[in-house]
């Protein structure tokens, strides 16, 4: 830009002591960003206060409810640079302390423009009120199309058949009942139908078979397990990561939050009572465990070095998953595309500021490293939040700390009330399985030094050659246990008068207890350290008496030796003078974590599951489309924001969340709707490569036929145990070593899944990333190939079911034929065409000759040691080789 | 098929040959079995801002990349990037001497911590001498240290670039220089899945994006630092351990299943498969999956190929050191990228000095003794690579990258090390149309700041794209924003 050819002087300018020579100014590239910065947020789409509006060109020319601000032409005469420009800070926008006022050179840039016309693009498109987008509307009920065609009187056919009509679509016909059985069965329980529910299905085609079939498998146990894999994926559940016994990321034992999703799932909970339950299970039900283990949507995103990442994640996810909310988008500045602030993302960062994770002991296992409940709870109610300028967390705004709020926009009633907690809840050392078990803990350790006394003195246990003990030491040692115990049992007393039930108790009630436990811990430490000594004194002896030969390094030892006897003897001393006392100072059993919760995670999961948000069903109901169709509604699954444009199934969209939340929010009623359609239950192909349909709608956008999809890592995985009879159908338990996939007959969802923590082959098959994924892709690639060829899983899991396929058939006539066709129907779950089964029969006869020629057979280098040998009969090594390769099929890999 | 305009003379000629293997029935291809199987560079793509289909943006000079990645932070100050002044001023804090306004920089406020390490990571202030001494290599006069004398004999090949900056002051460097964002950020594409991702594979026999060495630790970004996220597995870089035995995951069976047999049942599977995509006919990913399987079963026996390296001259092995306990790792891992680019492969990345954290490059102390062991360790094999692939003609059309993750501090940490530097440091490039035999930016007298033409690592990136024929703006998916900064620009001044 030539900056010397336009030279503008303005009056303004010259009063402010500014003069700039600027050039043509370029509206869209500079005064345009420059307006929205400055002025956006009161004058924008938003809000126009004053009636102003300042972010399109044909607004700006209009003015506002004060008249023009603008003269073409003519700054000077200009309302807005009169005020931009104003040195009374009253007059001056933008208003002080909301944004910096504009610098001179930027003033100056306003009034070359205004001075050369003020003009911008007559295509410039006017910005849409943010409040009026679709997805911020509260879904109302649409009418149900009519429709002529009584096939089509389903409300979710009635839609899409709209859309037919209206897009000249032809739908294709019903998928068949093959394709259709498998289909259902792979997206409710995520198994194929076994050969006996496929003759069953196939002797009865009426409609009440396939209905029967819907609400069986949705009685199901292993429904929970594969609707709760898809909502571990949108609800990120990720075992615990991490070096060693540190935890990185999320918490040890997560798996009982996975139990509790596949549980929720089979007891057809309400989705707003899950998500009520993952927020704030800790204030809604304080002291059940089951409802606590919710909570594990929350421990999952502890970060052991970064509070920040940890709830910055939280706020991200929740936001994400329950109301396809991109609110992270304003941790650093505005939101680019949405009405959310950055202030907003910090109101809303304030409602988990108070919580933290804790692991509760579940049962008699008082080792934490072994079992316990990660669960969410207000650890700290003064936590303040603060605004960080730019994201940067060494910038906090302490002047102005933010108070717990959700995004205004969305109405709604978002009310905290404090919530007070029982004693079981704030001080859980007092539950009687965990008092159990420290007892049974202290009194195993007094038999152990009874036992142990025992064997020194008792004349027949004594071992003849075993060194003599030192039975003064232990007969110290059983007296330290005797009084170990009775410690404990003092000081449970005292507690259980401290943290009673007994309002009225005084205060003067518990100094007796505690003065006694406060005895008995002193007297357990004096006899402690007594102990001690003892100990050493024999260590010394035997550094002296030792058999070590370099002269320097006994004397080092014995040195050493006497230090801590030396030490010893100081705590001996000083436990023994503390005798002494008499206060009343004791060590609780336990960790006492505050009285109250802060009710700001209740008060958010009431307000996203309240009928007013207009998010949360249209997410739901988004995310369980995908999942039976394999492409969603709403294209973008975690985003409803103005980035997404209202979709073309809208309609259908809002009557079922609607119906999801006139229902009690029930997933099965939804599943059963969706099931039901004839839409779900269309073929998915076509015999013609190229109908009108795929040139109208290639992508099938308008549902003229179903898609085809490949299954998903764990339901292929599931998919070989499944079909060779080797699933373990046990529900539920501990997360299993990833590295046991292929020799573990669990399904793939008990597989331990973290970062770093996941089975290769899953991997491969595009499994969740634990860190995030709100939807799977679906790819095709070599090494997906080379798992179901080479892996240990699928090579042994064929040899067993080519076995007991032909035990089964062997004795009848033509048992190869009947072979190949059970083969299909176990894998396939199919029979195989005529064709199919001649090329099968002629690949089984010349196999098996090929396979008796050992001569001419070269093996392939490296490998491990097979799991499953294979059969040392040609003929039947041939039918392993063939179930082998229909596990290879292409259809086993996908539903049609 | 309409995608035989190949170049001349270009590597997949010498390899189509090898497209003999169940090459069946002619049916028409869908889009997603074209994707990964054709050979589609040097065709012009349109401007459009699409999801790529493999088309080049524009003529590419590189067909393939050798990305050598060392793990810990090598210092430039002991490598390619001598400074006098630390000699000069040996033992003065940097305000002591002429130089000390490196410290006032706004540069500084580049750096990012994610979490605050009490020991490392910190500005170093007293000047700490060069440990080694350095020469004037080639016609050009590159000065190189003595821990690099055959890198050193290949300098009029190199392009130094002695002025990288990068945030990260911790390790979770190693991932910001693969995929351009810092670690707090989460997980990216990466280099090498870009690259992947814009051109398809170049070969039918082998995978695009081969990793060779042992990955980063998980402190500093794991496998994430080959890994495609977001682009989808097919981008992933696929690891390769130079053992014929035991080189890829589920790559042979386990044992007791014969080539012949197992060669049938894909032979029945194909026939199987075609007669369902008779069936379905608009089915496109029954397609793809046939092409899947042809690549898997031919990986079965060119991989093993591959890293068989027996089949060299005595000599070329000789070269690459493979006769040294030494330098025989990394020697192997050289002599195999140059196979794997010689087939086709289009990124190559290796990784150098894993120690289970943060890399043995990572000299806080002992800079001399462990840097000096970790150059004897990969200097050899580069500069016998970097001479094959001259003398092999493969030179101009593979791009060979060395990088760490950032430099190490001019001022002393204890008696004997430096701390990690990303305010300036030195890669370098060679091949493909990169000048030769010059230095392009530089850093300050103390070897501080880059102060002339500063980089960011996605420089680097675009640099890379840019010599392979894509323009990283264009290489977008939809639904993923990319900042700008994500797409750096190519550093035009070193291109021939």
């Amino acid at each position: 830009m030539d900056h010397t050819k336009c030279a503008i002087v303005s009056l303004t300018a010259l009063l402010t002591g500014f003069v700039a020579t600027v050039g043509a100014v370029d509206y869209e590239h500079e005064i345009k960003p420059l307006l929205a910065s400055k002025c956006g947020s009161c004058h924008g789409a938003l809000n126009h206060e004053s009636g102003l509006r300042l972010d399109a060109g044909v607004l700006i020319l209009e003015g506002g409810n004060n008249g023009a601000v603008v003269e073409p032409g003519d700054a000077d005469a200009s309302l807005l640079l009169a005020r931009i420009s104003s040195g009374d800070p009253d007059e001056r926008m933008p208003p002080e302390g909301e944004v910096e006022p504009l610098d001179a050179e930027q003033i100056a840039l306003i009034a070359a423009w205004i001075n050369q016309g003020a003009e911008f693009p007559a295509d410039e498109t006017i910005p849409a009120n943010p409040r009026e987008h679709w997805a911020y509307q509260q879904p109302v009920r649409p009418v149900v199309p009519e429709v002529d065609d009584p096939l089509w009187s389903h409300p979710i056919d009635a839609f899409i058949a709209q859309h037919h009509k209206r897009q000249d679509l032809t739908p294709v016909g019903m998928a068949d009942r093959h394709t259709l059985l498998r289909r259902l069965y792979l997206d409710l329980i995520g198994l194929p139908p076994t050969r006996e529910q496929q003759r069953k299905f196939g002797a009865n085609d009426s409609a009440e078979a396939l209905l029967g079939e819907i609400d069986s498998l949705l009685d199901n146990s292993h429904y929970g397990e594969r609707w709760g894999r898809h909502w571990m994926d949108v609800w990120r559940y990720s075992d615990w990561s991490g070096y060693g016994k540190e935890v990185r990321d999320s918490q040890k034992h997560i798996w009982h939050w996975r139990d509790w999703i596949v549980n929720s799932l089979n007891a057809d909970k309400g989705y707003d009572q899950m998500i009520l339950e993952m927020l704030a299970g800790d204030e809604v039900a304080p002291n059940d465990p089951e409802v606590l283990a919710a909570t594990g949507f929350l421990a999952r995103n502890y970060r052991n070095n970064n509070r920040d990442m940890w709830l910055d994640a939280t706020v991200e996810h929740t936001a994400k998953a329950f109301l396809g909310l991109t609110i992270n988008c304003a941790r650093c500045h505005e939101h680019k595309y949405d009405p959310i602030s950055q202030q907003a993302y910090y109101h809303f960062r304030a409602i988990f500021e108070p919580h933290s994770v804790r692991l509760d002991q579940l049962s008699d296992q008082s080792n934490l490293e072994k079992n316990g409940l990660p669960r969410a709870f207000d650890a700290d109610l003064s936590a303040e939040t603060y605004l960080y300028h730019g994201g940067n967390e060494k910038q906090p705004d302490k002047e102005h700390p933010m108070t717990p709020a959700v995004p205004a926009i969305f109405g709604g009633n978002f009310e905290i009330s404090p919530i007070a907690l029982s004693v079981d809840s704030y001080y859980p050392a007092l539950l009687p399985h965990v008092v159990k078990s420290q007892l049974v803990a202290a009194r195993a350790k007094l038999d152990e030094a009874k036992t142990a006394l025992a064997a020194a003195t008792d004349e027949d246990k004594k071992d003849a050659d075993a060194k003599p003990a030192d039975v003064r030491l232990l007969e110290l040692k059983e007296t330290a246990a005797q009084l170990g115990l009775q410690s404990l049992e003092a000081r449970l007393a005292a507690d259980r008068v401290k943290y009673g039930n007994d309002k009225t108790a005084s205060e003067l009630a518990l100094v007796e207890p505690a003065r006694a436990a406060a005895v008995a811990e002193r007297r357990l430490k004096a006899h402690e350290a007594v102990v001690t000594v003892r100990d050493k004194e024999g260590a010394l002896r035997a550094a002296e008496a030792g058999d070590e030969k370099n002269a320097k390094r006994k004397e080092q030892a014995v040195t050493n030796a006497k230090k801590e006897l030396d030490e010893a003897w100081k705590k001996l001393t000083a436990a023994q003078s503390a005798l002494a006392n008499t206060d009343d100072k004791y060590t609780a059993v336990g960790k006492e974590y505050p009285r109250t919760s802060s009710g700001r995670r209740s008060a958010l999961a009431r307000w996203i599951v309240g009928g007013e948000n207009p998010l949360t069903a249209r997410v739901a109901v988004n995310h369980l489309w995908l999942r039976h169709f394999g492409a969603p509604l709403v294209d973008n699954v975690f985003d409803f924001g103005l980035r997404s444009l209202r979709p073309r199934h809208a309609d259908l969209l809002d009557w079922l969340a609607v119906e999801l939340m006139e229902n009690n929010w029930s997933m099965k009623h939804l599943h059963r709707l969706i099931l039901t359609s004839r839409t779900w239950q269309l073929a998915s192909t076509t015999s013609e490569p190229a109908t009108t349909n795929h040139q109208s709608d290639p992508d099938n956008h308008f549902l003229w036929r179903a898609n085809i999809r490949r299954l998903e890592a764990e339901i292929v995985r599931d998919g070989v145990l499944a079909v060779s009879e080797q699933l373990d159908s046990a529900l539920g338990g501990a997360d299993i070593d990833y590295q046991q996939g292929e020799v573990s007959r669990r399904r793939s969802i008990y597989l331990r899944h973290a970062y770093e923590k996941q089975m290769t082959m899953l991997v491969q098959f595009d499994a969740a990333s634990p860190n995030e994924c709100y939807r799977r892709s679906e790819s095709i690639i070599p090494q997906q190939a080379l798992a179901l060829t080479n892996s240990s899983l699928s090579l042994g899991h064929s040899r067993t079911l080519a076995k007991q396929l032909w035990e089964e058939v062997a004795k009848d006539d033509g048992a190869q034929e009947i072979f190949v066709q059970e083969a299909y129907r176990q894998i396939l779950s199919r029979p195989p065409t005529e064709k199919e089964t001649s090329l099968c029969l002629d690949f089984l006869t010349n196999q098996a000759t090929s396979l008796s020629d050992t001569e001419n057979l070269t093996a392939f280098r490296g490998g491990s040691e097979a799991a499953v040998k294979p059969s040392t009969n040609p003929q039947q090594r041939a039918r392993e080789n063939l179930v082998h390769v229909l596990m290879n099929h292409n259809d086993f890999v996908i539903t049609r | 098929m309409s995608h035989h305009n190949r170049q001349p003379r270009s590597i997949v000629d010498r390899h189509s040959n090898r497209r003999n293997f169940l090459f069946g029935t002619g049916l028409s291809l869908g889009s997603v079995a074209l994707s990964s199987m054709l050979h589609r560079d040097a065709l012009a793509a349109t401007d459009e801002k699409t999801v790529p289909r493999g088309l080049t943006h524009f003529t590419p000079r590189a067909k393939s990349v050798i990305w050598l990645f060392m793990i810990g932070g090598t210092s430039h100050l002991e490598s390619f990037d001598p400074k006098p002044a630390l000699n000069e001023y040996a033992g003065k804090t940097f305000t002591e001497t002429p130089l000390g306004h490196v410290l006032e920089s706004p540069f500084l406020e580049n750096e990012r911590v994610v979490a605050f390490d009490p020991d490392n990571g910190f500005v170093r202030k007293t000047c700490y001498p060069l440990q080694v001494g350095f020469q004037k290599r080639g016609e050009s006069g590159l000065e190189i240290s003595d821990w690099w004398p055959h890198v050193g004999d290949c300098a009029d090949e190199l392009c130094l670039i002695r002025s990288m900056w990068t945030e990260d002051s911790n390790h979770g460097a190693q991932l910001q220089f693969h995929t351009g964002r810092h670690r707090i950020d989460g997980f990216f594409p990466t280099i090498g899945s870009w690259a992947t991702y814009g051109l398809g594979s170049l070969n039918e026999n082998l995978p695009e994006f081969v990793v060779m060495g042992t990955p980063l630790a998980d402190c500093c970004g794991g496998q994430e630092a080959h890994r495609a996220n977001y682009l989808g597995p097919q981008y992933d870089g696929i690891p390769l351990q130079v053992d014929p035995e035991n080189s890829m995951l589920y790559l042979a069976p386990e044992k007791e299943v014969y080539v012949e047999e197992q060669q049938k049942q894909f032979g029945l599977l194909e026939k199987l498969n075609r007669l369902t995509a008779e069936q379905y006919p608009d089915d496109q990913g029954i397609q793809a999956r046939i092409r899947a399987y042809e690549l898997a079963f031919r990986m079965q026996s060119t991989i093993p190929e591959v890293v068989d390296l027996e089949s060299e001259t005595a000599a070329t092995r000789q070269a690459y050191g493979l006769d040294q306990e030494e330098t025989k790792t990394f020697g192997q891992q050289m002599l195999t990228a140059r196979r794997l680019v010689e087939r086709g492969v289009r990124f190559v990345q290796v990784y150098h000095g894993n120690n289970g954290g943060a890399g043995n490059w990572d000299a806080h102390g002992n800079l001399k003794n462990g840097h000096s062991k970790m150059c004897r360790q990969v200097d050899q094999p580069i500069g016998a690579l970097l001479k094959d692939l001259k003398q092999r003609g493969l030179l101009d059309e593979t791009l060979v990258v060395w990088a760490t993750e950032f430099g190490r501090t001019p001022g002393s940490q204890g008696t004997n090390g430096r701390d990690h530097h990303p305010y300036g440091f030195t890669v370098w490039m060679a091949g493909s149309g990169i000048k030769g035999g010059i230095v392009h930016g530089a850093t300050d007298e103390l070897g501080f700041h880059a102060v002339e033409n500063r980089h960011y690592v996605t420089d680097v990136h675009a640099t890379v794209l840019h010599q392979l024929g894509l323009d990283p703006r264009r290489l977008v998916v939809p639904g993923r924003q990319r900042l700008e900064r994500d797409f750096g620009h190519p550093i035009r001044e070193i291109v021939a």
